[in-house]
């Protein structure tokens, strides 16, 4: 097991490893393949900083992000409960509803969303960001297939404490989801974080570049700095994974305790 | 009951608050930006009505009267985005007050930007001035027309730049663009790789297609690299093959014109053949092919002259690498040695609230100052200001090309290309094209890959 | 007689007054939904009803539309290639996530959190450096075939990328590769609602890992894996990125999604937003179709 494994994990990290190993060198030598750490760290660094705004753009992106992912999980968390925990057949039916939401592809939605938006006259806001996946039916779903587990035993003993429903919600079933709440940070966060479509389309201002448009503008030229392009990738993907990292003993080793 | 539905409407609320606070941090700068689109599009009217009428007017007073910054998209910091800081400098000294704000813009955002805005018919997002890829002009321009400004009387005048190159921007007899940077062919050798081989750079100085892939097999035999190496699944050496003898995938209506079309025919047996010969080697992707010069994995390369840039990046190979002009068809009319790949042009939205400041720009810089291009030499940004090619710091020789006046040469190859017509549809046929090429090279039969490419081009030209 | 019926209306009143909180709390999420994408679906769908280029739309015959992109073979390949890529990778996707989530959710296990976060970083791998690093282990001369040259299953390099089939694998083996740690937090999260003790009696009962495995693992976790179907499925008919930046749909399209298509219709080649629309709504049908008969299998509660 521990065998499979690691193969899975190599395989898995590779490319993260090369990522490291390609910032650290110069443009050519990423392009002849090498494999090994080199010493042009710092000049891509200084190279990317008088290219780039990376403060302004990290700044944007987190911000962006953590907004977007804070005001998700409540609206959908809230929904979620509420489809499974009062599920009727009108409630059930809404759901099923909901789902097609997500499965017209993106790009046709477009331009109408761009025209609501333009008219709202909220293009290059945080608003403009995080409005259309504020509320996704792949997190309602979610949220609503973990609450299936919920014992409803809690529900009635909590009703019977005097608590009402909205307190049941943060008192009760928000501890206990730990686990599908970390679960669902880190999906939304880099949903989030990775988006890159909508914001090329609603964000025209330097002001509001994001990461991912950042590292897009890396690689426009005539000549991509490799070296530097790397750089900018591994800063970009760095949040995520510390996000993750931090976040995993959280989903995956739930205290489950209250269940019981 | 009523106790908790307040509380869930609280919550509600709560969630609410929480939108309207995410949007508070970033409003102050959107209404900046609002109130410029307002009045964007009032200025609208007026600028269009002043457009007729004041060609070769004093741009000064109209710069006083309508603000004096200037708002681009375009990409590459290094190249489009410093030529045009450079410009908005050499403007400045005649104008104090004025100014050029860029905002960095990959081209395929600014074609998604452009397109999106002018689809939902809101152009208020859009800056002044756009650089726009050559071969995206009749596209743009065709399928938006109330998207751009005519430039044909705004005092610029188009014979300074190459015909060819002016060409990609003229729809229906109309200018709506200064043409920027170079994209003229050039075919660029390993001198010494060559030597090994027993040849030198004149010995493909004015070579046919078929002299090539002789002296390629040679090549190829005795060093055992091919001569060219290019990017399967795009269609840049086909396309610059085409327009070496001035031919095109559509006809003067605009219809395709793939089938019956001797040239195209001719371009696909001498890639196919090449392809055979081993003396161009296909790779995967835009990156491996940059891998193949700088690894010495190839003697030498074909495309537009900005890929110097990148070969220069490989700095130990100074001295080694020499340019000349491209092979030319054989058996095909008015077959030359000359061609153009990528480049791009200056383009004014219809959004430009001061378009007699835009036009006396460009017409000041881009289109009318030698200093300009001297300025901007020094980052590989080449003029298809015909002019420019004549100043001295053109002439200068380039020691990573042997000391060889290479800046010179390729504004001399500009001035030779022969013009042809892009075509509303070009990516479409593009794209047909080289999905033909590769069965082709897979070995398909060429007259029914033209015949199905037509085909598909005419679906998607429904 | 009174004194029977008051409690038994004071218990309708109050699931009345559950299933009005339930109404309430699942609101705002369903007002944004409405807002953010039924109606844009809306206008989409009465765009896919037009003929035409760029604004020149009109409404000619409204079915125009959906009966071109039957005859354009360019789509038709496009439909082809996604279906395999569903058929073929979702199910080695999700089988190998769930195997990993139930070996990762091992208690005794030793560095959990570094397998885990090993095993999640594709997904947090940006697009760019994972897009290129492919094409280079795949090239000609890449490190694959290196590989395969030495141990002398190869005489000389092959062109993963330059031939139909093995294009088409590579994506699929990209697509593993990329989202099946992605797939594994939502069976490691939902792994988590399952008492370990289930698992300690399972032991002591003498049941084996397989065992384990398919009877207790796979039917507490329907719900999620049933999350995780739909979410592929529409995910892989959805796909964009690996076409376009992996094999740009080459070779010969051999490669191309139905998204990549109709981004090129929409953003590359003139604009047909009418046409890119109803293609965009086949998708649309056929995802809900295929959801539909998994939620009709998985979606039931006990």
């Amino acid at each position: 097991m521990y065998v499979f494994l690691t193969i899975v994990s190599v395989i898995s990290v590779f490319p993260l490893y090369w990522m490291l190993i390609s910032a650290t060198n110069k443009s050519i030598d990423v392009s002849r393949g090498t494999m090994l750490p080199g010493l042009a760290l710092i000049d891509n660094w200084k190279s990317l900083l008088s290219q780039q705004d990376v403060a302004r753009a990290m700044i944007n992106s987190f911000k962006y992000s953590i907004i977007l992912t804070l005001c998700a999980l409540v609206i959908c968390s809230l929904a979620g409960y509420g489809f499974e925990i009062y599920h009727d057949k009108g409630k059930d039916a809404v759901m099923s509803i909901l789902l097609l939401g997500m499965m017209v592809p993106f790009v046709a939605t477009l331009v109408p969303l761009f025209r609501m938006f333009s008219a709202a006259k909220l293009l290059n806001t945080t608003v403009a960001f995080i409005l259309p996946t504020i509320s996704t039916p792949f997190l309602i779903m979610m949220f609503r297939q973990s609450a299936r587990s919920f014992p409803h035993d809690i529900i009635e003993a909590a009703r019977i404490d005097g608590l009402n429903e909205i307190q049941i919600f943060f008192r009760m079933f928000i501890p206990t989801m730990r686990s599908t709440y970390a679960a669902a940070m880190t999906i939304t966060f880099m949903n989030a974080w990775n988006n890159y479509l909508w914001p090329k389309v609603i964000m025209t201002t330097d002001e509001s570049m994001t990461m991912p448009m950042l590292v897009a503008n890396l690689t426009e030229g005539y000549v991509t700095d490799y070296g530097v392009l790397m750089l900018a990738v591994l800063l970009c993907s760095l949040p995520t994974i510390i996000i993750f990292f931090l976040l995993q003993k959280s989903f995956a080793e739930g205290i489950t305790g209250a269940v019981k | 009951m009523k106790r908790k539905i307040l509380s869930a409407l609280l919550c509600v609320a709560m969630t609410a608050t929480m939108l309207a606070g995410c949007g508070n941090s970033s409003n102050e700068s959107t209404d900046d930006k609002n109130q410029e689109a307002t009045d964007d599009a009032a200025a609208d009217d007026t600028a269009d009505d002043a457009t007729d009428d004041a060609a070769g007017d004093d741009a000064a007073d109209d710069s006083a009267a309508g603000g004096d910054k200037l708002t681009v998209w375009c990409w590459d910091p290094a190249f489009n985005i410093f030529s045009m800081e450079e410009a908005g400098k050499v403007y400045q000294a005649d104008h104090p007050e004025f100014s050029v704000e860029v905002t960095e813009t990959p081209w395929e955002d600014v074609q998604t930007k452009l397109t999106t805005a002018a689809t939902s018919g809101d152009l208020s997002t859009l800056p002044d001035i756009i650089l726009m890829q050559d071969n995206a002009f009749q596209k743009n321009v065709i399928s938006y027309p109330d998207a751009f400004v005519d430039l044909t009387d705004s005092g610029i005048d188009f014979g300074q730049f190459g015909e060819a190159k002016t060409a990609y921007s003229v729809i229906d007899g109309k200018n709506y663009g200064v043409p920027f940077d170079n994209g003229a062919v050039i075919a660029a050798y390993r001198t010494d790789i060559l030597e090994q081989a027993g040849m030198k750079i004149e010995d493909f100085t004015d070579i046919t297609w078929d002299e090539y892939l002789e002296k390629g097999k040679t090549v190829l035999e005795k060093t055992g690299k091919p001569l060219l190496s290019c990017q399967a699944g795009e269609s840049d050496v086909i396309m610059m093959m085409l327009q070496s003898c001035g031919a095109s995938l559509f006809d003067d209506e605009g219809n395709p014109a793939l089938v019956g079309n001797e040239a195209l025919k001719k371009v696909m047996e001498t890639y196919a053949a090449l392809k055979e010969a081993g003396v161009l080697v296909e790779v995967n992707d835009w990156d491996q092919y940059i891998s193949t010069m700088n690894t010495e994995a190839v003697a030498g390369t074909i495309n537009g002259c900005w890929i110097m840039a990148s070969i220069k990046t490989a700095e130990d190979q100074s001295g080694k690498w020499a340019v000349t002009n491209m092979p030319s068809l054989v058996d095909v009319e008015n077959a030359s040695n000359y061609s153009n790949n990528g480049g791009s042009s200056w383009a004014v939205t219809a959004n430009c609230q001061n378009v007699e400041l835009a036009k006396d720009f460009l017409a000041s810089t881009f289109a009318g100052s030698v200093e300009l291009y001297e300025n901007i030499i020094s980052c590989g940004a080449l003029a298809t200001y015909l002019p420019a090619g004549e100043s001295d710091v053109y002439a200068k020789g380039d020691d990573f090309f042997g000391g060889d006046a290479v800046s010179a040469k390729i504004v001399e190859f500009a001035g030779k290309t022969p013009s042809n017509n892009t075509g509303v549809y070009y990516y479409e046929a593009r794209d047909a094209v080289a999905t033909a090429m590769q069965n082709i090279v897979g070995g398909a039969n060429v007259d029914d890959e033209i015949q199905l490419a037509q085909e598909t081009i005419e679906s998607q030209m429904q | 007689m009174s004194q029977v019926k008051e409690p038994k209306k004071r218990k309708m009143s109050l699931e009345r007054r559950h299933n009005l909180t339930g109404w309430v709390f699942l609101t705002p999420a369903t007002l944004m939904i409405a807002v953010m994408s039924f109606w844009p679906m809306i206008q989409a769908f009465i765009l896919s009803l037009q003929t035409g280029k760029a604004n020149n739309l009109s409404f000619g015959d409204p079915l125009a539309n959906y009966v071109r992109m039957f005859r354009d073979n360019v789509f038709t390949t496009s439909l082809g290639n996604t279906f395999l890529y569903l058929i073929i990778q979702v199910p080695i996707m999700l089988i190998l996530a769930l195997i990993l989530a139930s070996m990762l959710n091992n208690k005794d296990l030793r560095c959990k959190g570094l397998f885990r976060t090993a095993i999640f970083l594709p997904c947090a791998t940006s697009l760019v450096s994972y897009a290129i690093i492919f094409r280079s282990l795949f090239s000609v001369d890449g490190f694959v075939n290196t590989v395969l040259i030495n141990l002398g299953i190869l005489n000389t390099g092959y062109n993963f990328l330059g031939h139909a089939t093995s294009a088409k694998i590579i994506i699929i083996i990209a697509l593993v590769w990329r989202w099946t740690g992605y797939n594994m937090v939502f069976y490691l999260s939902g792994l988590q609602n399952i008492e370990y003790s289930v698992y300690e009696a399972a032991k002591i009962d003498g049941a084996s890992p397989m065992q384990t495995f398919f009877r207790i693992t796979v039917p507490l976790l329907k719900p999620t894996i049933l999350l995780t179907a739909i979410m592929s499925t529409n995910g892989t008919l959805q796909l964009f990125d690996e076409s376009v930046n992996l094999t740009k749909g080459g070779p010969a399209n051999a490669t191309i999604t139905m998204s990549h298509y109709i981004y090129n219709m929409s953003f590359k080649y003139v604009p047909t937003f009418g046409y890119a629309a109803a293609m965009s709504f086949l998708i649309f049908i056929l995802v809900a179709v295929l959801a539909f008969i998994q939620m009709k299998v998985g979606d039931k509660r006990d």
